[in-house]
């Protein structure tokens, strides 16, 4: 049952994916690679997730996970490889946290600094500041391995 | 010839170090001995070296929106001007060629829709919740759509897009219509985020392009700035508290 509801997560996954990828004019051949790799890296961190990881950390995996696959891809298909990585990250994007940071902090403006306020702000500003990283540092890391080596990827 | 491709390579939002190899290697196949550039946000300088004499130009780059169709149409054509070296008038005739291939409205208003509704289920929000992002996130592509064809600047679409989807998504909080009005918000202005630039000012940054990765990484920066302004002002308005 558990399985289950990952997989359906998954897959709603893919469906962000295809659209942003959408928004960036990704040629056609491409969306079916952008659906599975969304749905890859989102069921890849929650299985993670769910072995009692970190957020980061299996955030950070997904994405270096997605990275790799991208350089096969994109040598396969001669693509650049920011077209599959970026649409696939999307659904990972921290958007609730630095939604609730902004809230925090347009209510110190109004009501003023409290305790409770400023504790929410710096929690979820630093949640989604690591996750952020922990995505682009995911994604940098395969193709900083290839460029030690001369010849282009594509 | 060589200079056209990387600025359009530039405006339509490629990686700098894809931006140097391919326009050194187009070069090379089409006759030069090397080829040296730098790269600032809004411009390339670029120099042809044919044996002994040189050639610089500058051009300046003009932003457009992202396509990577585009790119991926340059690459094609990079790869087989280095098959058939020499052969100018077949990359010409190419690059003439090449389409942007938009997608049309009544397909990607729908989809984005769709996406930012899925999001708001990631999350956890109930089906009245799904619904209104539906409508939010789908009348603020349309409005992004409108405004960037009537060439507004990026930041103050992005700003007059946050604005209508979170007057949209508010809607939420009204008799009690949904009880997950929080998250209806925060996921219906997802479409706004700038993916694209922030990712590849991180790739520019790590690969030694630092003042290309700045520059992004600063533009980046202002859209989400202004985005979070539009739903200030919004929220603002409406008095809606968030929770």
């Amino acid at each position: 049952m558990e399985w289950m509801s990952l997989l359906l997560d998954a897959l709603w996954a893919a469906i962000p994916a295809v659209g942003f990828a959408m928004i960036f004019n990704v040629p056609r051949s491409a969306l079916p690679f952008c659906a599975a790799g969304g749905a890859l890296t989102y069921g890849l961190r929650d299985v993670l997730m769910h072995a009692h990881l970190s957020i980061e950390l299996s955030t950070f995996i997904a994405a270096t996970t997605i990275g790799i696959i991208g350089v096969f891809w994109s040598r396969r298909y001669v693509m650049p490889r920011p077209v599959y990585t970026v649409a696939s990250i999307i659904p990972m994007i921290p958007g609730t946290y630095a939604y609730e940071m902004m809230i925090s902090l347009v209510r110190m403006n109004t009501e003023g600094v409290s305790d409770v306020l400023l504790s929410r702000f710096i929690e979820n500003g630093l949640h989604a500041v690591s996750i952020l990283f922990a995505i682009a540092f995911g994604l940098v890391l395969p193709s900083m391995y290839y460029t030690k080596r001369k010849q282009p990827i594509i | 010839m060589v200079v056209k491709v990387a600025t359009m390579l530039l405006e339509y939002g490629a990686e700098s170090r894809l931006i140097e190899q391919l326009s050194s290697r187009l070069g090379v196949a089409l006759g030069c001995t090397s080829i040296e550039m730098s790269l600032i946000p809004s411009a390339i300088v670029l120099t042809t070296l044919i044996g002994d004499s040189s050639v610089t130009s500058t051009r300046r780059a003009y932003e457009q929106p992202i396509n990577m169709s585009i790119v991926h149409q340059i690459v094609t054509i990079c790869i087989e001007a280095e098959q058939n070296p020499r052969d100018i008038m077949r990359v010409e005739r190419a690059l003439a060629n090449i389409h942007a291939n938009a997608y049309p409205g009544w397909l990607i208003i729908p989809m984005i829709g769709l996406s930012c509704a899925a999001f708001s289920h990631l999350q956890g929000a109930d089906w009245a919740g799904f619904f209104i992002t539906f409508v939010a996130a789908s009348v603020g592509m349309s409005v992004r759509r409108e405004l960037s064809r009537r060439n507004y600047s990026l930041l103050i679409v992005f700003a007059f897009t946050a604005f209508v989807c979170t007057l949209i998504a508010s809607l939420a909080f009204f008799e009690g219509f949904s009880t997950t009005g929080h998250i209806v918000l925060s996921s219906s202005v997802l479409l706004l985020v700038p993916g694209f630039p922030y990712i590849n000012s991180m790739l520019d940054a790590f690969k030694g392009y630092i003042s290309m990765g700045w520059g992004r990484w600063a533009q980046a920066t202002l859209m989400t700035l202004m985005a979070s302004l539009g739903i200030m002002l919004a929220m603002g308005l409406l008095g809606v508290q968030g929770w």
